[in-house]
């Protein structure tokens, strides 16, 4: 323990110090990782070279992820592309002890209860991959293209709210991004700003 | 962005009136009331007319917080959608300087704890109808500890008309009136100074007493799409603190961000995002600043620096009288694409030593010793090659007979004549281009190109039109044996150039510097002779290639011994005459206006002839010196002949890039400098020293 707490403030000491020279730039190679999921199998990144994956850091507690589930606006998404052949990442970056931190059966039982159209709901608890990622807030999205390059960071929509009623009327970002990059366009709306409760990473 | 805004509101609006469970007045998590709202104001009745405050207070259980306006990497602001009777009008609400919390994982938040009043100016229509008013409002907030939960309320006051407005709730109001953040005093825009690089904005906090405070923070407020990242703290070799802000994503021309100067007790709010050129300003700005950049760049034409150039042009122009139009007109355009090749060189280069993070200034190259050491090289090469020395096809190879010049070897010939004429040029700040330049350099790449193109168009117009009207011609003195004469003896106006050039040197770098360039020069000069004497066109080739390397030899290693070695070891001195004049520093300016004096700051350096020419002719003139001491106006000096980094941040702070530049700091008003033009007179000087004058002393 005394030694991941040691890890631990390395790791925030190192990101904190190199600040957003370190973050992954839209544009260029999103970085390589490899996460538990749900159902005990390791995922990494690298698998889905070739196709279009989508990250979206999840916490079933935050009223910003509940708004676009109880909504079926999220389920609604991850069904559409993922039938498109996109791989759709549900990352957990809660630290043990915090809220929306979610053990392998948790998760499971999340995934179900939600009816997720996820690929894979993967398990961060340390945070690794979040702070890799630079990733803030729940929700926090990101699309990485078929080469492997990020071309999308940021919020879910235009709406920075708490309020389903808002979701109609509003600009999905990821959407958008899939089906300009899918088009052969470049990517308008390419960085916005996330939105949402924080990522309740390990102190 | 702002329709999404305006339709959330609307929804919330909706959803709160009509059926949205978030809506409820108590917000309970875990048995508690998270968050309490009421709202209040500082008036016990409200008069018709009058505005006054409005707060919606929040106060939050222990450990939680609510956002600030910009809640930084999570979070959203609480909201405030008024529900007022027909004809109030609310204002936006003035947000209490928030604290900036960290959450772990390098998130940083900027909310409230425990308590916070959101303070809203609320006005009522000039009638009123009954005796009381019923005020309502829904807010809407994110309570965050650990977890986020969302809450808001329904918030109501009802108040008595009445008339005058009796105050109610004062501790209270006062209390978060002084936390509001004040708007920077009249001279704060030169305590700071924003610097935008690619990935980031510097924000340089020069005022020495916020620097001091070992707190001071700055919370930005971007806009969107406009992202940044967290601000870092640096501090400065000379006192000043620098925030850098990593921009991840900004609209272009992105100059500035709004945001709050957080010291101890006291917080400057530093206005709104600043872009380059917002649409309006920028057609009619930029045409204006084009314009006096054409006209400065016409200027330059009649600066005394570059008044041997353009005797050698007009000559040139004589010379070509007797070709055909068309060829004259070549070599106007020609000449002209010289003048635009330069500048637009020129301009390239400050393009990319900006984007390096250098700080560049007009007339830079003369601070840099170098470039001047190679001036006074191709100024003399050109005065012997006047005197016919040596021959080359340059420049004015035509009048010693040799008809077989080709015409593309006259263009190329008056081409290299437009780039020198402008080398020449630029150190003379003309009036109108010190300010368009002022305006050009805190600008966007494309808007300096466009700025330099306007000062070339400038220069060259004359030319051109001269060359496209040759019948204009007829008036100069038909060609014959005499110009070989003016010719010399235009060599002799290059050599009064290399003695200022050499005056430069000396003054920056001592005699013993401005004699190793002259013993290099002289190594040069007999270099030339050698070539033009023995490597002529009837020569054989060997002879030539002999002749050549010696050349060659000679003059690199004259060069490596005085320039390279001897002239780099030589120390930076600056000799102005400062007898009468203390040397400028900020710190003394303030210092003498402290004392009730006023200052005058000339801003000079021992290259800029203009300011020569002000200071013989004006500022050291009987009647303008006996002004000074009349009315006791401390006269400073600010020497910029070696660009001092304290002298070139002053100009900067005037929107200048160069010298010269006169500043009056009446002690009556320190805070409101006047600038002085750039070419003064004498009546001008004497009106401006008597408006600063202390009113006693005006009296005989």
């Amino acid at each position: 323990m005394k030694t991941k707490l040691l890890l631990l403030t390395l790791t925030t000491l190192c990101t904190g110090a190199l600040g957003a020279a370190e973050a992954p730039k839209v544009g260029a190679p999103a970085p390589n990782f490899s996460l538990p999921a749900a159902d005990g199998k390791t995922h990494s990144l690298g698998d889905f070279k070739g196709k279009y994956v989508v990250l979206e850091w999840f916490n079933p507690g935050c009223p910003f992820v509940q708004k676009h589930y109880k909504s079926d606006n999220m389920q609604t998404l991850q069904k559409e592309f993922t039938a498109k052949g996109v791989a759709w990442l549900t990352i957990d970056s809660s630290a043990p002890g915090t809220q929306g931190n979610l053990t392998a059966e948790e998760a499971k039982k999340q995934m179900s209860e939600l009816k997720m159209g996820s690929t894979a709901l993967l398990l961060d608890p340390d945070g690794k991959v979040g702070h890799e990622y630079h990733a803030t807030n729940t929700p926090h999205m990101f699309v990485v293209d078929p080469a492997g390059k990020l071309i999308y960071e940021g919020a879910i929509d235009s709406n920075a709210s708490y309020d389903p009623a808002d979701i109609k009327g509003s600009t999905n970002y990821v959407k958008a991004a899939l089906e300009e990059s899918m088009a052969g366009k470049p990517v308008a709306n390419a960085e916005t700003k996330a939105y949402g409760c924080s990522i309740k990473y390990a102190h | 962005m702002i329709f999404s805004l305006r339709y959330r509101s609307l929804a919330l609006s909706l959803s709160a009136l009509l059926l949205c469970p978030l809506a409820a007045h108590s917000q309970k998590y875990q048995g508690r009331e998270l968050v309490e709202a009421r709202l209040l104001a500082d008036v016990a009745a409200v008069a018709p007319g009058q505005p006054f405050t409005a707060g919606l207070l929040l106060e939050m259980v222990p450990g939680w917080h609510t956002y600030w306006q910009f809640p930084g990497d999570a979070g959203i602001p609480t909201e405030i959608n008024w529900q007022l009777p027909p004809g109030w009008k609310a204002g936006p609400i003035q947000w209490p300087v928030p604290l900036k919390l960290d959450e772990p994982g390098d998130i940083q938040i900027y909310g409230y704890h425990d308590e916070v009043l959101l303070l809203v100016s609320l006005t009522p229509p000039l009638k009123i109808a009954g005796a009381s008013v019923h005020l309502a409002a829904q807010a809407d907030w994110l309570v965050c500890e650990k977890i986020c939960i969302p809450g808001g309320a329904k918030v109501q006051l009802d108040l008595p008309v009445g008339a005058p407005a009796t105050p109610a709730n004062t501790e209270l109001f006062a209390k978060y009136q002084e936390r509001l953040p004040r708007s920077l005093p009249e001279s704060g825009g030169a305590a700071l100074h924003w610097d935008r690089q690619p990935n980031e904005l510097k924000l340089t906090i020069l005022d020495r007493s916020l620097a001091r405070s070992s707190s001071l923070d700055f919370f930005p407020l971007p806009e969107a799409p406009t992202i940044t990242g967290h601000p870092r703290r640096s501090q400065a070799k000379d006192g000043s603190v620098v925030f850098t802000i990593p921009v991840e994503s900004a609209p272009p021309g992105l100059q500035s961000l709004g945001g709050l100067l957080v010291a101890e007790d006291l917080a400057f709010s530093l206005g709104k995002e600043a872009l380059t050129a917002t649409p309006k300003t920028a057609s009619d700005g930029l045409l204006k600043l084009l314009l006096f950049g054409f006209i400065g760049g016409f200027i330059l034409n009649l600066m005394p620096c570059v008044l041997p150039v353009i005797s050698l042009k007009i000559f040139g122009f004589i010379q070509h009288a007797g070709d055909s139009r068309g060829r004259i007109f070549g070599n106007g355009l020609a000449f002209t694409a010289g003048i635009f090749a330069w500048f637009i060189g020129l301009a390239l280069l400050m393009v990319g030593l900006k984007s390096a993070g250098h700080e560049i200034t007009w007339a830079f190259q003369f601070t840099n010793p170098y470039f001047v050491v190679a001036m006074s090289a191709v100024v003399l090469v050109f005065a012997l090659n006047l005197f016919g020395v040596f021959e080359i096809t340059l420049p004015a190879a035509a009048t010693t007979g040799l008809l077989g010049w080709s015409a593309r070897e006259g263009y190329a010939g008056s081409f290299f004549q437009g780039v020198f004429a402008t080398v020449l040029a630029t150190p003379c700040t003309a009036p109108y281009l010190g300010t368009a330049l002022g305006f050009a350099f805190a600008q966007s790449a494309g808007i300096i190109l466009l700025m330099f193109v306007a000062i070339a168009a400038g220069m060259g117009a004359p030319y051109l039109l001269l060359s496209a009207q040759p019948a204009w011609l007829r008036f100069v003195p038909r060609p014959g044996p005499w110009m070989v004469r003016v010719k010399q003896f235009m060599g002799f106006l290059l050599l009064a150039t290399l003695l200022f050039l050499l005056w430069v040197i000396g003054v920056a770098r001592g005699i013993d510097a401005a004699i190793w360039v002259s013993a290099f020069l002289l190594a040069l000069s007999i270099g030339c002779w050698l070539f033009g004497s023995f490597s002529t066109p009837a020569a054989s080739g060997k002879q030539r290639g002999i002749v050549l390397g010696l050349v060659l030899v000679l003059v690199l290693s004259s060069g490596l011994y005085c320039i390279g070695q001897k002239f780099r070891a030589s120390k930076i001195a600056s000799s102005l005459t400062m007898e009468g004049w203390i040397p400028f520093s900020p710190e003394r300016v303030q210092n003498e206006l402290a004392q009730g004096h006023s200052v005058f700051v000339d801003f000079t350096a021992a290259w800029c002839i203009t300011c020569k020419f002000n200071e013989a002719s004006v500022l050291e003139s009987a009647a303008v010196k006996s002004a000074f001491a009349r009315y006791g106006i401390v006269k400073m000096k600010a020497d910029w002949t070696n660009a001092d980094p304290v002298v070139t941040k002053t100009l900067k702070q005037f929107d200048r890039v160069g010298v010269p530049l006169y500043v009056l700091y009446p002690a009556t008003a320190p805070n409101q400098p006047i600038v002085l033009p750039e070419l003064l007179t004498q009546a001008l000087v004497l009106n401006h020293l008597q408006s600063a004058a202390p009113k006693v002393a005006a009296s005989p």
